[in-house]
C-alpha cells in the first residue's frame, strides 16, 4: 500500500487556506500527525477519506487518483472522524450492520465479524441496548469498531483517544500497532503521548503546512542538546519566557522550574534528554 | 438591559441566518401575493355573501393584515416553536442555566426573538400588500395609514401572543413536539372559531383581533343589501363565482379605544403567562432522553484481552441495498414517541372501517401527517446526528443511500395506507389505488426535496401542515393523494411532480457530494 499526497491545498477563500501545498508519502505503518488546533490535521484526513475535495493537488492510493475515483479509496478505507455521531435508536449491532451495508460489505461471516469486534472492544454486554444510552468512551469504541468492519487497508483515526480512559487508551494503542502490520494507519492528535509510543513516522503540521516529517529519532534530533531546565524565582519567569522558547513550567512554592530550548547553555541550567514533545513544541513555536 | 438585548439579537440572528429562513421568506412573498387575488383570478380570500371589496387602500391593507393575523399565527407557531429545544440539544442551555439570566428574562427573550422572526415575515407581507395596491388598485388613492393601522392593531398583538404560546408550549410540554403541534392546532381552531355573542362589543376576547373587521365588512354590505341574511362571510382561499360577485367600497374600521386597549391586554396577558410559566421552567435540568438509566449498562473495562485482528472473520463485498432499506425503515419506525404508534394503529383501523370517502379524504391525510417528524428527518438525520462523515464516505452514497431512504419513506407511507388500498382493490377501483400510491411517493419526494434543499426539517413540516390543513378543508389544489374527484391527467401531473422532485433532489445531493 502506498499513499501519495501531492501538493494538496484546501482553499476556503482568497486568502484562507485549510491546507497549503501539502506533500506527503506514506507506506505501511503508522504515521502520527501532530499539530495544534487549526493546523489542518482533520482537513487532511477528510480529504484522504474522500469526504472533502482538495482545491488543488492530488491524492494517490497505489497510483489511483482517489479525488477522481473516491470509491477506490472507500472500498478499503476505515475512518474514525473527530466529531462523529450515532443514531441513538439503533443498538450497537444494528448500527454496525448499517455501517457494513454503507461500506458495501456483507457475506455469511459479517455477523461473526461484528460479534468479534464487539467482543474485542468490550461492547458485547451492551450490544443490544440503544447507542443513545452509551457513554462517550463507548461511542468512541463503536466508532473504532465501524472503522475495522471492512478489513481496511488504510485507516484514518482523527483524535481517536478522546473519551477513552487510560486503560482503554493503552488497549487502543496495542490495537493500532497490530493493525499497522499490513496497512497504512494515520493517527492525528495534539496529544504527543498518543503518538510517541506507536508511530513509525511523525508529521508535524501548523497553519495548514507540513513543518517536518520523519521518524521519531530524526525529529527529536532537531532539539538534541538544546533542552534545559532551570529553577528561578517566580518574579523572573515572565521575563525569561519572553526571551526563550519555553516548553514547560513547574511551580514549587516560590520557585519555578522552567524547561526550555536554547542554542546557548546558561551556566545554572541543567541539560535534559530531548523528547518528541520537546521537538513538537519547538517546531510549532519557533 | 444591554445583555438582554444581546441575547435577543443573537438568538434572532442565529435563526435568520439560514438558508431555510430565506426560503421561508420567499414562500411568504408568494403567499402574500396570493392574499389579494389578481383581477380575473378564480378565487377570493375574503367574501361577504356575493360581495367582494374594491381594491382600495383599506381593503388591501385590512385584508392582508387579517390574513396575516390568522394564517401567520397558524403557520408561525410551527415556524418558531422549538427554540428552547434547540438550546437543549446544542447544550447552550446548560451554559445559560449557569448565568445570571432569570427564568422570566430567558423566556421573554425567547418570546421577543420569536416575535421579531414573525414580524420579519409580516413586514414582507406588508411591503407586498403595498406593491399589490399599486399593481391592482381600482383607481383609488394610496393611503399609507390604511396599511399601517390594521397591521399595528391586529397583526402585531396576534403575533406576539403566538410567540408567547410557542414558548409556553415548550415550557409545559417539553420535548413532546408532536403533542405540542396537535394541541396548538386545537387551541388555534377554538380561537379562530370564537364568535363574540354581541359582535359589536365583545371583541376583546378575540385573540386574533379580526372579528371587528369582518363585522364591519358585513355591516357595510348589510347597509347596501338592506337585509340581515348575507349568506355568511368566507375567509380563506375560496374558489369560484368571482365573476358573478358584486363589489362594495370598504373604508376601514374606526377602532374603539376599548378594542385597542384589549389588543394591548392580549400582550400584557401573554407577558403574565410567561411570568407564570417562569415558575415552572425547568432551567435545563431536563433528563436527557437517552441518558443512562441503568448503571448496569455501564461497560466493565477490566478486560485485559486485546483484540486479535488476525482472528477477525473475513467479509466479502456486497452492494445490496436491502440492508440499508431495512435499517432506514427501522430508524423511521423507532423515531418519535411510542404512543404515536397507538394513534397510527387507531388511524389504520379507522381506514379499515370508516366510510370510504371519509377514510380517504380525512383520515388518510391525518395518518400520514402524524409521520411528519419521521419523513422530515429522512434525509436530514445525517446532519442532525453528525453521521454524515460515515455516510458521505460510504460506497456510492448517492445511488445506494439516497435510494434506500426514499424507498423506506415510501414503504412507511404505503404500509399506513394499506387498509385503504386493500378496500379499493377489493372494489377493483384501481384509479384510487394508484392515486394513494402516487400520494405516498409525492409526500416522501417533497420531504426529500425540502430536506436536501434546506438541510433542515422545518420547511417540510410547515408545508406538510399547510397541505394537510388544506386537504381537510377539501382544497382540490393540494389533494396529492386523490381524495377528491379528478381526471386521469391529475395522476400524470402528480407523477411528473414526483419525478421532478426526485430528479432535483438527486442532482442537488450529487452537487453537494462533489463540493464537500
Amino acid at each position: 500500500m502506498k499513499l501519495d499526497i501531492q501538493n494538496v491545498s484546501k482553499k476556503y477563500n482568497s486568502n484562507k487556506y485549510g491546507l497549503k501545498e501539502y506533500t506527503l508519502n506514506i507506506e505501511n505503518g503508522i504515521l502520527g500527525l501532530l499539530g495544534p488546533n487549526g493546523a489542518g490535521k482533520s482537513t487532511l484526513l477528510k480529504m484522504i477519506a474522500t469526504i472533502s475535495k482538495p482545491s488543488n493537488g492530488s491524492i494517490l492510493l497505489n497510483k489511483n487518483n482517489v479525488v477522481k475515483d473516491p470509491n477506490y479509496m472507500r472500498k478499503q478505507l476505515g475512518y474514525l472522524p473527530q466529531d462523529f455521531g450515532v443514531y441513538p435508536n439503533l443498538n450497537a449491532y444494528e448500527f454496525l450492520e448499517y455501517m457494513a451495508a454503507l461500506k458495501g460489505i456483507g457475506g455469511t461471516q459479517l455477523k461473526q465479524r461484528i460479534a468479534f469486534l464487539l467482543e474485542g472492544l468490550n461492547l458485547t454486554e451492551v450490544a443490544k441496548k440503544p447507542i443513545g444510552n452509551y457513554s462517550g468512551g463507548m461511542k468512541q469504541r463503536i466508532g473504532i469498531a465501524q472503522a475495522l468492519l471492512n478489513h481496511p487497508k488504510i485507516l484514518l483515526f482523527d483524535e481517536p483517544t478522546v473519551g477513552l480512559d487510560p486503560e482503554e487508551r493503552v488497549r487502543f494503542r496495542n490495537l493500532i500497532s497490530e493493525l499497522a502490520n499490513d496497512c497504512i494507519v494515520i493517527l492525528s492528535s495534539h496529544i504527543v503521548s498518543d503518538i510517541d509510543t506507536i508511530a513509525d513516522q511523525v508529521a508535524i503540521m501548523k497553519e495548514g503546512q507540513l513543518l517536518c516529517q520523519g521518524n521519531q529519532k530524526t525529529i527529536i534530533d532537531t532539539v538534541k542538546n538544546k533542552v534545559f531546565e532551570m529553577t528561578m524565582n517566580k518574579e523572573d519567569v515572565p521575563n525569561f519566557i519572553n526571551h526563550h522558547i519555553t516548553l514547560n513550567t513547574i511551580r514549587k512554592k516560590e520557585a519555578v522550574t522552567v524547561r526550555y530550548i536554547s542554542e546557548a547553555h546558561i551556566e545554572s541550567a541543567i541539560p535534559c534528554k530531548a523528547t518528541l514533545e520537546d521537538a513538537y513544541l519547538y517546531t510549532t513555536k519557533k | 438591559m444591554k445583555n438582554f438585548i444581546t441575547i435577543i439579537k443573537s438568538d434572532y440572528l442565529q435563526r435568520t441566518r439560514s438558508y431555510a429562513f430565506l426560503i421561508t421568506l420567499c414562500i411568504s412573498l408568494a403567499v402574500a401575493y396570493s392574499f389579494i387575488p389578481a383581477p380575473g383570478a378564480s378565487y377570493s380570500t375574503i367574501r361577504i355573501g356575493d360581495y367582494l371589496g374594491f381594491y382600495n387602500s383599506s381593503w388591501i391593507g385590512y385584508v392582508t393584515a387579517l390574513m396575516t393575523s390568522i394564517f401567520l399565527s397558524l403557520v408561525g407557531f410551527y415556524l418558531v416553536n422549538g427554540t428552547i429545544k434547540n438550546d437543549i440539544s446544542s447544550k447552550i442551555g446548560q451554559i445559560i442555566a449557569t448565568t445570571r439570566v432569570s427564568n422570566f428574562g430567558y423566556l421573554i427573550s425567547k418570546t421577543i426573538s420569536n416575535f421579531l422572526l414573525l414580524c420579519t415575515i409580516a413586514f414582507i407581507v406588508f411591503i407586498m400588500s403595498i406593491i399589490l395596491f399599486f399593481l391592482y388598485n381600482d383607481g383609488f388613492s394610496f393611503e399609507i395609514l390604511q396599511f399601517i393601522i390594521p397591521y399595528s392593531v391586529i397583526a402585531i398583538p396576534s403575533l406576539f401572543f403566538i410567540s408567547v404560546l410557542a414558548v409556553l408550549f415548550e415550557v409545559f410540554l417539553g420535548q413532546k413536539s408532536i403533542l405540542q403541534n396537535i394541541l396548538f392546532f386545537f387551541l388555534f381552531s377554538i380561537m379562530a372559531l370564537y364568535k363574540p355573542g354581541d359582535t359589536s362589543k365583545n371583541f376583546y376576547l378575540d385573540a386574533f383581533g379580526t372579528k371587528i373587521i369582518t363585522f364591519q365588512m358585513e355591516e357595510t354590505v348589510r347597509n347596501i343589501v338592506g337585509h340581515k341574511d348575507l349568506g355568511g362571510i368566507n375567509i380563506g382561499f375560496v374558489l369560484g363565482n368571482v365573476s358573478e360577485a358584486n363589489y362594495f367600497v370598504f373604508d376601514g374600521v374606526d377602532f374603539p379605544i376599548g378594542y385597542i386597549l384589549s389588543r394591548l391586554g392580549w400582550i400584557i396577558f401573554g407577558i403574565l403567562l410567561l411570568g407564570l410559566a417562569s415558575l415552572f421552567f425547568h432551567r435545563f435540568r431536563v433528563k436527557e432522553r437517552f441518558q443512562l438509566k441503568n448503571k448496569k449498562t455501564l461497560l466493565k473495562t477490566k478486560n485485559d484481552n486485546d483484540i486479535d485482528i488476525s482472528k477477525l472473520p473475513k467479509v466479502s463485498l456486497s452492494f445490496k441495498i436491502l440492508p440499508l432499506i431495512k435499517t432506514e425503515f427501522i430508524l423511521l419506525i423507532r423515531s418519535g414517541h411510542k404512543w404515536l404508534w397507538i394513534l397510527n394503529i387507531a388511524g389504520m383501523l379507522a381506514l379499515c372501517f370508516a366510510p370510504l370517502s371519509i377514510a380517504h379524504q380525512m383520515i388518510l391525510p391525518i395518518v400520514w401527517f402524524l409521520q411528519v417528524g419521521r419523513w422530515s428527518s429522512l434525509v436530514t438525520k445525517e446532519r442532525i446526528f453528525s453521521t454524515h462523515f460515515f455516510t458521505f464516505a460510504s460506497y456510492q452514497p448517492l445511488k445506494r443511500l439516497l435510494l434506500s431512504q426514499v424507498l423506506s419513506g415510501i414503504l412507511l407511507a404505503l404500509l399506513l395506507a394499506l387498509p385503504l388500498v386493500l378496500r379499493y382493490m377489493i372494489q377493483l377501483d384501481f384509479m384510487h389505488v394508484i392515486s394513494i400510491i402516487l400520494g405516498g411517493f409525492f409526500i416522501v419526494s417533497l420531504a426529500v426535496l425540502t430536506g436536501i434543499l434546506t438541510k433542515g426539517k422545518k420547511l417540510f413540516e410547515i408545508l406538510f401542515f399547510m397541505i394537510t390543513y388544506a386537504n381537510i378543508n377539501a382544497v382540490p389544489f393540494t389533494d396529492y393523494f386523490g381524495g377528491l374527484h379528478h381526471q386521469y391527467s391529475y395522476l400524470i401531473s402528480t407523477a411528473i411532480l414526483v419525478i421532478l422532485s426526485l430528479t432535483i433532489s438527486y442532482s442537488i445531493r450529487n452537487i453537494e457530494l462533489k463540493r464537500i
